[in-house]
């Protein structure tokens, strides 16, 4: 008996999209995935997370290069510098590879892949260049923007990350508004390609989603590589002069600070206006989110919305991750998003990434306990030139379950991974310390923060 | 730590939970357990299919598996659905209740002689008068004074359910296997509605023909041999029943009565009731409640 293939729609070609639509062929669907870019990825590939951590790669090199001296290197000099044409075409080279290999990921599963600009006319069918695809199911994933700052001229001086990242100067000032993720990113770039950095934050401190301990530390290794915050503090006005751009500030008091270039990094807004929902049963929340139930269904009950157009956290781990729910969801598996144990990264110099509950993120009123290691006294860290770094275990004081994890330091990105599995698999601190690692490793560190708190540590 | 806030169980417990349309919530609870793993949720989905069945036929399956051609030729049937379902039921009854078996002889020379007086009206009527009506009407009666018996536990064993109504399930062998069919509210009922309703269900549950509405939620469970051999024997309760009562075929006893032994037919009755709920005073007391009704049929009929 032959059944009709369900026909899906993907709206989107980020890591929710193509993650979507892959699992929807690989589970049977007819696809296809709209994106009005000529190559797929979305922002994440193309114009934010690889891009940015491919500069920041470049970063932390010269970072290192120039602390070189210390241990021995004689050949550096004020006068080194970066060829930016090569360094931007490192960087595309890299992007081009990550795309096209996802193209080809795409047509090895026949997922056909429309170029062009997607607006629903129904809930059954989207018009794109001027041809109507009827479809069972629609997939939205169209991702989100950077909010563009209010107030602001019409200056080509004034960036977004997007223009940041295609490094088309090295300035001489950047001044950045909003400390966020972003913006912070954004920061370590510059500073460490030589630019001098101002930092405009209208709330009190930066990174609010991460311990304060953890934080401070970030702030210090920014305020070292020369970058200078503005907290509480607000932008009235941003002038444009021959020579330069003037912001306009109101703290206690108003000031005004000369900038080069502004870059605005105030947050990401979704991008759900644009696609024709108006021609659709589906409803917005707060303006232009998508209110989703816990397979990602939106109201209507054949059209589906993944990613930043579902609300925070704007992250690409999360758009993929739900992209697949909603492909088994439309196969028939009663899968469900999971919304909790989401890893939050800032890709600063040092990193700093957490998962899971801590103090600052302790929604549900539990008890929670805090185990750190200073990785100052990690051997594997002195060696390797690390700097500072933390790592902290939140944790249950009764069952001692780990409840989530805190790491700031080198790479902090990726030693997350194992407090994840820690929590998903509900280990506790004595698990933690029970199973051996490496040394000398980083890692350790885990074990570390695990066994100071239950008394059987030896390296501190 | 409110563990029902926090995860409840590994990513594949979650999606195992998803995939069987059950709240890992509920699972955990039922476990008493706050983190389950995949096995500990398959552990539940058998738990509730089949009681605790499963797992303890899988504990115990070793001393089944032997190889009996080695001793001598064999044959093999496979055994039928229904009875599978029935010895589920039966296991689990083992399994879980402590029961305790009373039994006595009760008179039925009274019963007896009223039978005899209006047999042949009843045969006009085309009904057969035995003596099981009159034994289900007794059990009624003595269920309304012993309300702790006409009850059942909650799964959790935390809570006694007392039933307000008086139904009693009748064990019948059929050629497909046992079934118990239910007279429902027999206090309200009288002894030919009963042996109608009896009879009734019995032309059903032959024909295979018993529905829903006809099976589950009695008080009490009465299973008799009839004219079978065998003098007396331990009946298993029927979940989640308290007690079942066991009617063996009727004989003539001596009993003495001051100057001589005269011969008197009686009855064999044997209780099984669960231990948990009810002590042996209150199962003696009930028994001989049942026994006096028996042997003095006035106190049934009116």
């Amino acid at each position: 008996m032959s059944e009709q293939k369900k026909k899906v729609v993907v709206i989107g070609a980020g890591p929710g999209g193509y993650a979507a639509a892959f699992r929807c062929a690989d589970l049977g669907c007819e696809v296809t995935l709209i994106d009005e870019r000529e190559t797929l990825g979305g922002v994440c590939l193309n114009e934010g997370c690889i891009p940015s951590k491919t500069l920041l790669h470049i970063a932390e090199f010269i970072q290192e290069y120039k602390t070189s001296y210390e241990f021995g290197f004689t050949t550096i000099s004020s006068n080194d510098k970066l060829l930016l044409d090569k360094t931007r075409d490192y960087k595309n080279n890299i992007i081009n590879t990550l795309t096209s290999g996802l193209g080809n990921i795409a047509s090895r599963r026949k997922v056909k892949h429309v170029k062009g600009y997607a607006e629903l006319i129904s809930d059954t069918s989207v018009n794109v260049n001027d041809v109507t695809i009827d479809f069972d199911y629609a997939i939205i994933a169209v991702g989100s923007s950077p909010i563009s700052l209010p107030n602001s001229p019409i200056d080509e001086r004034i960036w977004t990350s997007t223009e940041a990242l295609e490094l088309r100067e090295i300035p001489k000032s950047i001044t950045i508004i909003g400390g966020g993720i972003i913006g912070l990113e954004m920061a370590t770039i510059y500073a460490a390609l030589g630019s001098s950095i101002n930092i405009i934050e209208l709330s009190k401190d930066l990174l609010p989603d991460f311990d304060n301990k953890s934080a401070s530390i970030v702030k210090k290794s920014l305020i070292e590589k020369g970058c200078k915050f503005y907290f509480n503090t607000k932008v009235l006005e941003i002038e444009s002069l021959p020579n330069n751009l003037t912001i306009h500030c109101e703290s206690d008091t108003s000031f005004t600070i000369d900038s080069d270039i502004v870059l605005s990094s105030i947050g990401r807004k979704s991008n759900a206006g644009k696609i024709g929902l108006e021609n659709t049963l589906i409803t917005l929340e707060k303006g232009d989110i998508i209110p989703v139930d816990e397979q990602c269904r939106t109201n209507v009950s054949n059209i589906f919305a993944i990613g930043d157009v579902t609300g925070m956290p704007m992250l690409a781990h999360r758009a993929t991750h739900q992209g697949k729910i909603v492909a088994e969801v439309i196969s028939g598996l009663n899968h469900k998003f999971l919304n909790g144990m989401i890893p939050k990264v800032a890709y600063t110099d040092p990193e700093i990434a957490n998962v899971g509950l801590s103090e600052s993120q302790n929604h549900l009123g539990i008890k929670i306990k805090d185990t750190s290691f200073p990785w100052m006294a990690s051997g594997r860290n002195l060696a390797s030139n690390g700097g500072n770094g933390l790592t902290t275990l939140h944790y249950c004081p009764d069952s001692l379950r780990i409840l989530g994890g805190t790491i700031v330091g080198k790479n902090a990105s990726e030693l997350l991974g194992e407090i994840s599995i820690a929590i998903c698999m509900g280990a506790t601190l004595k698990d933690m310390a029970l199973v051996m690692h490496a040394h000398p490793t980083i890692s350790e560190t885990i074990a570390f923060a695990a066994e100071k708190s239950l008394g059987t540590l030896t390296d501190l | 730590m409110n563990n029902e806030k926090f995860l409840l169980g590994t990513p594949t417990a979650y999606q195992f939970c998803d995939d069987n349309g059950i709240a890992i919530e509920m699972v955990a609870k039922a476990l008493s357990k706050s983190f389950l793993s995949v096995e500990d949720v398959q552990v539940f989905l058998n738990t509730k299919s089949s009681g605790k069945y499963e797992s303890i036929k899988n504990q115990v399956s070793k001393y089944w598996d032997i190889d009996h051609a080695a001793f001598g030729e064999i044959r093999i049937e496979s055994v039928d659905n229904f009875s599978k379902i029935t010895a589920e039921n039966l296991t689990a009854a083992v399994q879980v209740i402590p029961s305790v078996t009373h039994g006595d002889n009760f008179s039925i020379q009274k019963i007896n002689d009223f039978r005899q007086q209006i047999k042949e009206e009843l045969k006009l009527q085309n009904r057969n008068l035995t003596l099981l009506p009159f034994i289900i009407k007794a059990m009624a009666k003595s269920l309304k004074q012993f309300p702790k018996i006409n009850a059942s536990l909650s799964p959790d064993g935390e809570k006694l359910i007392y039933k307000n109504y008086i139904h009693i399930g009748v064990a019948m062998q059929t050629d497909f296997g046992l079934v118990v069919p239910v007279i429902r509210n027999v206090d309200k009922k009288n002894l030919l509605e009963i042996i109608d309703d009896l009879q009734n269900l019995t032309t059903l549950a032959r024909s295979k023909k018993l529905k829903q509405e006809h099976l589950g939620g009695a008080s009490i469970t009465v299973t008799s041999l009839g004219k079978m051999a065998g003098l007396r024997f331990t009946p298993i309760i029927n979940p989640p029943e308290l007690a079942i009562l066991g009617v063996s075929k009727t004989l003539i006893e001596p009993v003495w009565n001051g100057q001589e032994f005269l011969p008197e037919m009686k009855v064999p009755l044997d209780l099984s009731y669960d231990h948990r709920v009810i002590n042996g005073v209150l199962a003696s007391h009930f028994m001989a409640d049942i026994g006096n009704r028996i042997a003095n049929p006035e106190l049934i009929l009116v």
